[in-house]
């Protein structure tokens, strides 16, 4: 669906990417009556067209449906300079962005992650707070459709969830008393999979397993199904399979507009009064590197230097417990059904600052178990691969990664997409900290996996292919030599150019940030809103 | 990559990887050595990594080797490019497992996730009656 090709009309906002953060900021915009067109390489995608309903799915996850572009390697797709960092990049680029292949599981950040210099002396404190964010993560709930239930003790009291939380099934019920009876923290998740019918046209889920790979039966929410329809209605124009090369300006260095090739493959030119960036943590910085001219040698929005550095990840390590009894475990959405922050604040009794959180996770087909931990090939593989199958229960931890500014987004000097535009450099290693804290989850979490009632406990120390979170490479604060943004998402350089996504984090806590990026991003719209009506027509 | 696709040599390392089992005949000799060859050529990736097994393996010398002696020259390949060798694996063990007389052997139920999917039994809230006796501990700024 690409609307109006009206391309000499002045926009008041062009948003650069149709994902998590770019479809909330364009609803909100178009609702208060901004004229926005949002400019996206990829494209819709048609549910039916989803690989679970195909007997390889398993097979084309490792291909055309890879969680990593530069397996996928899809035209609208950008390759990623990996031979320097220790965790691969993750992302879809469709309209949708990374919420048509994520696990929908949406825990929020904790009041101490905005302010972990103060609390813990390293790294930095956000310009905003939780309290500040509040309204607009329940905001998001609504329009996104959360199921969860209130009351967990980990975090400040929330609202009431939109729908009951996933079923936790035997697997979960079996992790939960394990959780009960070692005394540690454990709350079924929030997770925006729908358990009953919310939203226009989404039924609820149907347990199928695997929904990282689209969710046929849009029980999924993904932003394509609920923020694009919303700003569509209300006029928003969504350009896809286009490209934008760079971010122009004027000889007053403020915003103009974009250059983008479109979907043949010619050079166009859009004009607004302000620019929003949401392409997330590499995306982002690579395109404002991309946009460097004379006025700005170093990158749009760079006179900090703190374009692309500061880059995070979460770090992943996991545990599987093998339980010979267990029946079905594959059943359910393979979001997480309970997560545990028994170790999410810093304790310096730890060795570590700060902590992770315990997700558990479903849904592995044999194919999966066949590449696994410890089902070797040769004569003991069937043995092996029948021990596991339908009697695994995995336990992940997923750690707070602090910023560095060695941790990088770069351009490369040789790779490029497919429309010849530089491809980005990712210069990534694991801090000390990081291991620190995996090392901790492991020893943890077998002990958690054995009071369950495991027979043996396959151990994953580190995951590659799990840079999902994309966050840090624009971050916010209040002084311009030291951050890209202001605390409303406005370019301390160009103050009609916005980012809301990922990269504006200071601190990336130890959850997913999907709702985090998408609370900012209501947030950043409201305030264009409300402050800046200038930017209307 | 050229290829050293000879696919009684496929078929052979196919039966060493994943071998017989039951009443179920390995996956070479299930004839799953073209299915591989074909879904490779769809993948560069798969591709690279199937040419880099078949051609550190000797057609001659492979086939002449016993069930050890072709066990080893499968390690060889494994040690000395592991990233290649996982994928093939990797390609191989997707394709193995979503063959129905596999799935059947299994007890799996062998169809795909959707449309189908699954029952669940419904939420049930009583399990929180432990934990809802914890004090919220979240650390306050």
């Amino acid at each position: 669906m690409t609307t109006d090709h009206n391309t000499d009309r002045i926009a008041d906002v062009l948003i650069i990417g149709a994902g998590a953060s770019g479809a909330a900021v364009a609803a909100s915009l178009a609702e208060a009556v901004f004229d926005v067109v949002c400019i996206e390489q990829g494209h819709w995608q048609d549910a039916s067209k989803f690989p679970t309903t195909e007997p390889d799915y398993e097979l084309r996850r490792m291909s055309s449906w890879s969680i990593n572009p530069n397996k996928r390697k899809l035209p609208e797709d950008y390759p990623v300079n990996v031979n320097d960092s220790a965790i691969e990049p993750v992302m879809f680029n469709g309209v949708g962005g990374s919420t048509i292949l994520w696990a929908a599981h949406t825990p929020r950040l904790h009041p101490s992650d905005f302010k972990v210099k103060t609390l813990d002396g390293v790294a930095d404190d956000w310009p905003i707070s939780y309290e500040d964010l509040e309204p607009w993560y329940d905001l998001n709930d609504h329009v996104m459709g959360c199921a969860g239930i209130a009351g967990d003790p980990a975090n400040p009291p929330r609202s009431p969830r939109q729908m009951p939380p996933v079923p936790l099934g035997n697997d979960g019920e079996m992790l939960a008393g394990a959780f009960d009876r070692l005394g540690w923290h454990w709350w079924p998740s929030d997770n925006y999979v729908n358990t009953t019918r919310y939203g226009e046209g989404r039924d609820a889920c149907n347990f199928c397993g695997h929904n990282m790979m689209g969710c046929y039966q849009r029980a999924k929410s993904s932003t394509d199904l609920n923020y694009w329809p919303r700003a569509i209605d209300q006029g928003a124009e969504l350009v896809t399979g286009a490209r934008v090369r760079e971010i122009t300006t004027d000889s007053a260095g403020k915003a103009t507009g974009v250059n983008y090739l479109d979907r043949e493959g010619n050079d166009q030119h859009r004009q607004a009064r302000a620019v929003v960036v949401a392409a997330n943590g590499v995306g982002t910085p690579r395109m404002l590197l991309m946009s460097a001219s004379e006025k700005h040698p170093n990158g749009l929005a760079n006179s900090s230097g703190m374009v692309g550095k500061n880059l995070m990840f979460h770090v992943y390590a996991g545990v599987t417990g093998v339980f010979p009894d267990h029946e079905e475990p594959w059943v359910g959405p393979a979001a997480n059904m309970i997560m545990s922050q028994e170790f999410y604040e810093t304790d310096s009794d730890r060795g570590f600052l700060r902590g992770y959180s315990y997700q558990t996770g479903r849904g592995q087909g044999p194919g999966s178990v066949a590449r696994g931990a410890n089902v070797p090939w040769g004569a003991d593989h069937h043995k092996q691969l029948e021990r596991r199958l339908g009697n695994t229960v995995g336990l992940g931890a997923i750690g707070d990664d602090l910023p560095e500014e060695h941790n990088t987004v770069t351009l490369d000097d040789r790779l490029v997409d497919s429309s010849g535009l530089p491809a980005p450099k990712i210069t990534y290693r694991v801090s000390k900290n990081s291991r620190a804290l995996l090392d901790h989850s492991l020893v943890q979490g077998q002990k958690l996996l054995k009071e369950a009632g495991a027979e043996e406990v396959d151990v994953n120390r580190f995951s590659r292919e799990a840079g999902w979170h994309l966050m840090g490479t624009a971050r916010m604060g209040d002084d311009p030599e030291r951050s890209v943004v202001d605390s409303n998402g406005q370019s301390h350089d160009i103050d009609n150019l916005f980012i809301v996504d990922g990269s504006v984090f200071v601190t990336g806590g130890a959850v997913n940030p999907t709702p985090t990026i998408q609370a900012i991003a209501l947030r950043t719209a409201d305030y264009i809103a409300t402050h800046r009506q200038d930017l209307k027509a | 990559m050229t290829t050293n696709l000879d696919t009684n040599l496929l078929s052979a390392a196919l039966d060493r990887v994943l071998p017989p089992v039951d009443d179920l005949a390995g996956a070479g000799a299930m004839g799953l050595a073209e299915v591989v060859v074909e879904r490779s050529r769809a993948d560069d990736r798969f591709w690279d990594a199937l040419s880099t097994v078949m051609n550190a393996l000797s057609v001659g010398e492979f086939l002449s080797e016993d069930g050890d002696g072709q066990d080893g020259a499968i390690r060889a390949v494994e040690s000395s490019d592991p990233n290649a060798f996982t994928l093939w694996l990797d390609v191989v063990y997707s394709i193995y497992y979503m063959q129905p007389e596999v799935h059947k052997r299994l007890g799996w139920h062998g169809r795909a996730p959707q449309p189908e999917g699954n029952s669940m039994p419904p939420w049930d809230e009583s399990i929180l009656s432990n934990i809802r006796k914890r004090e919220p501990f979240w650390r306050k700024v």
